[in-house]
């Protein structure tokens, strides 16, 4: 493999894991604070790429739709938040399974509805639509890398959010002592509402992103929902770090199996996930069970 | 002089900075009842522990019959005969008392990997449930699930599931915490009928208890062995009175 | 496991009595859904051994009811094996050894993570069936014809035959459920009883636990591998759909509406779900909305179970939600 070669398949990798941390994130946020395993979150990737598309053909500009599809996404995240997920605290990870499964159904089904069966691509803003020349025979596409900025830029956020405001304290408090922060009074009902809410957002945004890179397509939820598990075994349930290095490592094994084993493309991440498991069980980050 | 049945040579835990046994060299005879006591803190329960296997030593052997048991994991421990009870009670709340002996007879097997046959034809197991059940009083209540049990008889049900595994060498750990005076009686009474067959080390702050059942006792102090010696020794002791006076206890 | 109480078998055998006269009444496309009922049935009962009487939420269970339809297409193709009697005994035999291996990753993990890990290794599978051509991608293959019931010349019944076939079926799936109670009531089923209640028990009195999960795994594996070869040739196809997650999701949907930890809950699960489904498609394409609010409303409403309703309840001393119930006291004069 050339130096060229390396370099593209390098900055694709770290793309691909970004948006695979937004992700996953969200995903581990919910379970670590909610203690809720949410089937249903790749749907919000899904109604993000939808949004997308629908918005970007409705306004004309990708960033609009973006901006739009934001506080859209979050007040379906909190629609959700009240009308399903909050039946699912305290019960057994049988029945969040069990529910969230159906809500997958009828997210799925709805997106049939609305948006029909075909496959849809978003264009690349052309703002962002050039290529940044990386050597002399290969050019990188802008678009990818403001991809990876903007989620540098919402990972940055969260830290900040996380850990420098009262938000993020309650979210860490929630994270480690339910019981204590409802005892303090906050208002775990909200607490919990807008945890959801943002965990759907930055899915969702994760979705709006990438739409013009991959296409937006029926079920594309499942696969990566799936791909996101694989994360947040691998780093760890409940936590950040574990959602940023797990995302990293399968950013980099999938796209560099794709390469080098095309016709095992898609097992390179599960083998590695097989190997994480039989070496830490817990996940890298992860809490080893008493 | 009869053997020992269980001993310990320079046993000791840290956790980090904290010894919490220290040097513990203590031999325990067969066919009898060694009380190990002391004021809250002093090691008791590590000590325990060490034996049962639920942690490892930082330093020092534990050996049975002759045999470093040092460091073996508590089911492989529990395989050799040894059989011991937790403060907090833990049976099988949703089995009946009948099948919680059951289970606990049936750990003895050399392996239920077995598919096929009906387990009540095993006739041996059933009649190791049962008198085990009969021996705490408790055959009565054989088909009452454990969680319609009161406190003293879910620890009863824990006595008759170690009893169901036919140890040699019984390690108890404050059977009576918790027991209002008649149910402490009872296992009283129960545990001087377990001893007359078999081996037991009982850690226990009830006072009376200790001294109306044990043969002998070793006072345990902030990890370190004070004094080992008969029931009349350690109550006749100073070193043990004044042991006592700075930290209370209690009947 | 409890024994099964004298008007609960009245009511089993009753229901399989009328199974057994239904084909002679129902219309050839009843008979062939009644067939794939009996099939999920089964499949819904291998998924409870895990489920409702281990505790071992799998989703990924879809992983052994496919891939027994591709050993079975394999066999036919590559090998030119026909016979039920070849066929069978190594499609189980191909189950049982991949569901030890996938168990022994998947064991090691436990609770949320072995939702996950299920999910994770059926989900590759999925993709290793649709990405190699070998086994014809997306498309699946085909099973050219029936096993054939051939010994020594002699057929012993033809599964060409749809009222056969469906005996077949109902055949495997009275024996499946008599020889999982088997297991259940055995040494084995005792030790999983206890693990049920409190692992942590179990494995203080002495036993290594994850094995007796791992050999319920293979089990259950097996047995769901049993309904995907039934299945398959029924179908007469194969495709990497036998291996998605819906199809395990759908499995443990069954089990739940079914009421875990019973057997024969989900076996009624099963029945129930496919005839809603069947009814659904008929009514609109988007039935899928249907049966996702049918979920929620079964979670939401009915966690226990069809076996939990009180008319069931009523007839004997059964299980609620996968947990043994409390024996209630002996009255004077029981037993």
């Amino acid at each position: 493999m050339d130096v060229s070669t390396f370099l593209v398949q390098s900055l694709n990798s770290v793309q691909y894991g970004f948006l695979l941390f937004l992700v996953a994130s969200g995903l581990t946020l919910i379970f670590g604070i909610l203690g809720v395993i949410n089937l249903a979150h790749g749907s919000f990737f899904m109604i993000g790429a939808y949004l997308a598309h629908w918005l970007a053909l409705k306004t004309g500009n990708l960033f609009v739709a973006i901006a739009l599809g934001l506080p859209l996404s979050f007040l379906l995240g909190l629609a959700v938040e009240r009308l399903a997920i909050g039946f699912l605290y305290a019960r057994d990870h049988l029945y969040q399974v069990l529910l969230t499964y159906g809500l997958i159904l009828i997210f799925n089904e709805l997106q049939r509805i609305l948006w029909g069966n075909d496959v849809h691509g978003v264009p690349t803003p052309a703002a962002l639509s050039a290529s940044i020349p990386l050597t002399e025979a290969q050019s990188y596409p802008v678009y990818r890398f403001f991809i990876s900025l903007a989620c540098l830029g919402v990972a940055a956020a969260m830290y900040l959010v996380i850990n420098r405001t009262k938000l993020g304290m309650l979210i860490r408090a929630g994270a480690s002592n339910r019981e204590m922060v409802e005892l303090l009074g906050f208002g775990v009902k909200r607490l919990y509402a807008v945890v959801f809410a943002l965990g759907a957002a930055l899915t969702a945004f994760a979705g709006m992103l990438s739409a013009p890179v991959n296409s937006v397509y029926p079920g594309m939820g499942e696969h990566v929902l799936i791909i996101s598990f694989v994360v947040v075994v691998i780093g760890g349930l409940g936590s950040i770090q574990g959602a940023f290095v797990g995302a990293m490592l399968i950013g980099f094994v999938d796209t560099f199996g794709k390469v080098f084993l095309p016709e095992a493309a898609s097992l390179s991440v599960y083998a590695f996930m097989a190997a994480v498991l039989l070496w830490r069980p817990q996940g890298l980050f992860g809490v080893r069970p008493a | 002089m009869t053997e020992a049945l269980l001993e310990t040579r320079g046993l000791s835990k840290h956790f980090g900075g904290l010894a919490a046994v220290s040097d513990v060299s203590l031999a325990f005879e067969a066919g009898r009842v060694h009380a190990v006591i002391g004021p809250n803190g002093a090691g008791k329960t590590t000590f325990l522990n060490l034996l049962s296997g639920e942690m490892r030593p930082s330093a020092g052997s534990v050996w049975f019959k002759d045999r470093a048991i040092t460091g073996l994991t508590p089911d492989r421990v529990a395989r050799l005969g040894i059989g011991r009870s937790f403060q907090r009670t833990n049976v099988f709340t949703e089995l009946t008392c009948f099948e919680n002996c059951w289970i606990a007879a049936q750990s003895r097997l050399p392996s239920s990997l077995r598919f096929l046959r009906p387990a009540n034809r095993r006739s041996d197991l059933a009649a190791s449930a049962a008198r085990s059940l009969e021996m705490c009083g408790l055959l009565a209540r054989r088909d009452h699930a454990a969680s319609a049990l009161s406190h003293g008889e879910r620890r009863q049900l824990e006595i008759a599931m170690i009893l169901a595994t036919e140890p040699e060498l019984l390690l108890f750990d404050e059977p009576l915490a918790g027991m209002g005076y008649r149910e402490s009686q009872d296992v009283i009474a129960l545990l001087r009928r377990i001893a007359e067959k078999r081996t037991i080390v009982l850690i226990e702050h009830d006072m009376d208890a200790v001294f109306s059942i044990a043969h002998r006792i070793t006072v345990l102090v902030n990890g370190c062995v004070l004094e080992t010696g008969s029931v009349s020794e350690i109550q006749g002791s100073r070193a043990v009175q004044a042991a006592y006076l700075g930290a209370e206890d209690e009947p | 496991m409890r024994p099964l109480s004298r008007p609960l078998l009245v009511l089993l055998l009753v229901i399989v009595a009328l199974l057994v006269a239904f084909p002679q009444l129902a219309e050839r496309y009843y008979v062939q859904l009644a067939t794939k009922m009996m099939i999920m049935g089964i499949f819904a009962m291998s998924l409870d051994l895990l489920v409702g009487y281990t505790r071992l939420v799998s989703l990924g269970h879809a992983a052994f009811f496919g891939l027994a339809g591709y050993a079975l297409a394999v066999l036919q193709r590559d090998l030119g094996l026909v016979s039920l009697w070849t066929t069978l005994p190594l499609t189980l035999g191909i189950c049982a050894l991949v569901a030890l291996l996938v168990g022994a990753l998947a064991i090691r993990t436990s609770g949320i993570y072995f939702i996950m890990v299920t999910l994770a290794i059926a989900q590759m599978l999925y993709y290793f069936a649709n990405d190699t051509r070998a086994l014809g991608g997306s498309d699946g293959m085909f099973i050219g014809a029936k096993p054939s019931a051939e010994v020594f010349g002699l057929e012993l019944f033809d599964l060409k035959n749809r009222v056969t076939f469906y005996y077949f079926a109902l055949g495997a799936l009275v024996a499946s459920f008599f020889l999982a109670r088997m297991v259940l009531a055995s040494l084995f089923g005792r030790v999983i009883d206890a693990i049920r209640c409190n692992e942590p028990r179990t494995r203080a009195l002495g036993f290594t636990t994850w094995r007796y999960k791992l050999a319920m795994f293979a089990i259950a594996g097996m047995l769901a591998g049993l309904a995907g070869y039934i299945g398959a040739a029924q179908d007469g196809i194969v495709n990497p759909a036998y291996l998605s997650w819906h199809q395990s999701g759908q499995a443990l949907v069954i089990v739940i509406l079914g009421g875990m930890g019973t057997l024969y809950g989900p076996v009624v699960g099963a029945f129930v779900l496919i005839a809603l489904e069947d009814v659904a498609a008929g009514i609109t394409e988007h039935w899928l909305l249907f049966i996702g609010v049918f979920v929620i409303a079964v979670v939401l409403l009915l966690p226990r179970g069809i076996a939990s309703l009180p008319i069931v309840e009523m007839l004997g001393r059964l299980r609620r939600g996968g947990t043994p119930p409390p024996r209630p006291i002996p009255e004077a004069g029981d037993d």
